[in-house]
């Protein structure tokens, strides 16, 4: 699923991260790498996420969560 | 003289650390041919001198903007003797990045891990010694904000210059070395993870790795709601800038009597001694009233400082910045802008300042050139008197609707013509921004930064309002203290037919003039060029002690202006350069003359256009 559609509290994997290089090196340089855990700490409507990654609370634009794939487990 | 310089990612405390170190000793200038701030300066240990360079603030070094090939190059050729990277204690696994990306290149450097006082806040215990051990060069745990820590940093860097150390252990990147050139997805992903992989390996056993939930503060529950957060947001914005003006008061008080009580004396003296009055005029107001507004503009200055580094020290900005990203995205602002444009409210000045919380020149040159857009509140005070001459109250209120209005217009032209250059298009990515933990501020060290941009701020306004009142002076002197004898009556009268295009009057024309200089000189002008009891210079620099007879005014006011000339005066005053002290902080703070003189340009072009138009427009209908 994409990371946009992660429930608040959960915590996924990052399984993919597109090939936008432009966007891969942005991201990744914050620390959001593909196997990284993420906990979606708030996910409003038309708001970027909050997210945890790496000891970091992150806001992330909702587009750019569109963008990447997660898994989330049970 | 050896050179260090400061390498880090946003957020890490470089600044700070530059400033403690530094402290007055700093020049803040433009990386040659590149819009990205270079600040540079230099401290001394044990009577030797050392130069510091503070390297532009980014996440990475993978040459993907201005300020990321800037930091490369400069580490590359060598011209720091040593490196200082800072990292986030707190956030220490993400924040070593960093120092994965700078170790291919081989240069000498220490390890400084800032925000110990917030790591072991969140019981995170580092092992500093065993990552020295690990990386081959010195680890320093550090607060950047505690005075008392610099003593230890300087010994530090003084024995690695005699005795550098490289880091002996560099991210294996599978390709050999780091790719060059454009890279593919593919290469980008597999050097990040492998970099990411070899911050793992380092910090193994170093620091506890806790998989712990995030849980949000109190505080941030009410702060990050979407609809209530924003209005929490506008609310503490509002209460610092209340905060900052009540610690400006005084001093602006203060300043306000050097030239009411030294102009008559001085004044008085000089003419006593047959000096030219000429010079009389220069000294006796021109001199008091430069010293005032300097003085005015440098304890805004120091008000909206404290106010800021409180609020961006302690973590607020940031959410501040989450909240209204994306409405200023729009525009091609980031969400901090949001904190300097509402201060854009009470003062142009303070909102001009405010924008060094900006993460780089551009965003901060385009918000400044937002912020002019902002009436400020001499501009709410003025423009109530001016439209009770012609209108009734709802009247007053529908223009005071229409000015909040074209807020949003002009804002939206500012993002039209400017933010292509200084906020391209393809550098307007969507939000990712940290939201740093909520810290303690630590008040000794905002005092001393605030102070010393006040200072600063002071000495050089001194010389900007000098210059720039001159040249008003030259231009409003008349010998014999009537309007009819000022250059700028001469000019005004002969230019009528073309002002007169643009709606206004000789007379309103030259208000509309002093109103780039001093919100507050307008209505002292008027006062001058409609009645005459007064001469222009003094109406000009004494707006506030001048006394404008409301009263009388309007009576000889709404006989000779018609009430179209009277609302394209108003939105062209609201809408001019705001003032001679907003002008100068805005070129303190870009360091840019040549973007500057542009903006200024542009809202003097653009207010005379609106008042064409609002004249012709209203003509139709008054």
């Amino acid at each position: 699923m994409k990371l946009s559609e992660v429930k608040v509290d959960q915590i996924a994997t990052i399984r993919a991260l597109g090939s936008d290089t432009h966007f891969l090196s942005r991201v990744t340089s914050i620390g959001m790498t593909e196997g990284t855990r993420v906990q979606v700490v708030r996910n409003d409507r038309k708001m970027p996420l909050l997210i945890y990654v790496r000891e970091t609370l992150l806001a992330l634009n909702r587009k750019d969560c569109e963008k990447i794939e997660v898994e989330v487990k049970a | 003289m050896s050179t260090i310089a400061l390498l880090g990612q946003p957020n890490s405390g470089k600044s700070t650390v530059f400033n403690q170190l530094t402290g007055a000793r700093q020049h803040v200038g433009n990386w040659p041919g590149k819009t990205v701030e270079k600040k540079d300066g230099s401290f001394s240990y044990n009577g030797v001198k050392y130069e510091l360079v503070d390297l532009p603030g980014s996440y990475a070094l993978s040459g993907n903007s201005d300020e990321e090939i800037i930091t490369e190059d400069f580490i590359k050729s060598g011209k720091a003797d040593l490196v200082c990277i800072l990292v986030d204690a707190s956030q220490l696994e993400r924040s070593m990045y960093m120092v994965s990306e700078f170790a291919s290149m081989g240069k000498p450097a220490i390890l400084i891990l800032n925000m110990m006082d917030v790591a072991e806040k969140q019981n995170k215990s580092i092992d500093a010694d065993l990552l020295s051990s690990r990386l081959g060069i010195p680890v320093l745990p550090f607060t950047a904000a505690e005075g008392k820590e610099y003593g230890k940093l300087k010994e530090l860097i003084v024995k690695e210059l005699s005795d550098p150390h490289t880091l002996s252990s560099t991210p294996y990147l599978a390709s050999g070395k780091e790719s060059k050139g454009k890279k593919s997805a593919d290469q980008l992903k597999a050097e990040s993870e492998t970099k990411f992989q070899w911050v793992s390996e380092m910090l193994d056993g170093v620091t506890k790795t806790k998989s712990e939930k995030y849980e949000l503060s109190k505080f941030d529950r009410i702060a990050i709601r979407p609809v209530l957060g924003k209005f929490v947001t506008i609310g503490i914005i509002l209460l610092a800038f209340l905060v900052a003006m009540i610690i400006c008061i005084p001093f602006m008080s203060l300043g306000s009597m050097i030239p009411q009580y030294t102009s008559g004396p001085i004044s008085d003296a000089l003419t006593g001694w047959n000096v030219h009055p000429w010079l009389v005029s220069i000294f006796s107001l021109m001199i008091p009233n430069v010293i005032y507004f300097s003085l005015s503009m440098a304890a805004f200055v120091l008000g909206v400082n404290l106010v800021f580094g409180f609020l961006e020290e302690v973590g607020f900005l940031a959410r501040a910045a989450y909240q209204f990203d994306g409405v200023l995205s729009k525009i091609g602002l980031q969400g901090k802008a949001v904190a300097p444009l509402l201060m854009g409210f009470g003062c142009t000045i303070g909102g001009s300042c405010g924008t060094r919380v900006m993460d780089n020149w551009g965003q901060k040159m385009l918000a400044m050139a937002a912020v002019w857009a902002i009436p400020c509140a001499s501009i709410w005070a003025i423009v109530p008197v001016i439209s009770g001459m012609f209108f009734p109250a709802w009247g007053t209120l529908l223009i005071c609707l229409g000015i909040l209005l074209y807020i949003f217009v002009m804002i939206f032209l500012v993002s039209k013509i400017f933010g292509k250059k200084l906020a391209p298009v393809e550098s307007r990515t969507g939000m990712i921004m940290e939201l740093p933990p909520y810290h303690k501020a630590h008040w000794k060290h905002i005092l001393k930064e605030s102070f010393f941009k006040a200072l600063d701020i002071f000495l050089r306004a001194l010389r900007t309002v000098t210059l720039i009142s001159l040249l008003f002076w030259a231009l409003s002197y008349s010998k014999s203290g009537a309007v009819e004898d000022s250059i700028l009556y001469k000019v005004g009268t002969t230019i009528e037919p073309v002002t007169k295009f643009f709606g206004m009057g000789w007379r309103t024309f030259m208000a509309f003039l002093s109103s780039a200089f001093a919100k507050e000189a307008v209505l002292g002008v008027l006062n001058s060029v409609f009645i005459g009891d007064n001469s222009l210079l003094n109406a000009t620099f004494n707006a506030k002690t001048s006394g404008a007879d409301a009263g009388s005014l309007s009576t000889v006011m709404s006989n000779s202006v018609s009430k179209a000339e009277a609302l394209a005066f108003m939105f062209a005053v609201t809408f001019n350069i705001p003032c001679v002290m907003a002008l100068s902080t805005t070129y303190r703070e870009s360091h840019s003359l040549k973007w500057t003189s542009r903006v200024a340009f542009f809202y003097f072009g653009s207010a005379l256009i609106l008042s064409c138009i609002v004249y012709h427009l209203a003509s139709l209908f008054m």
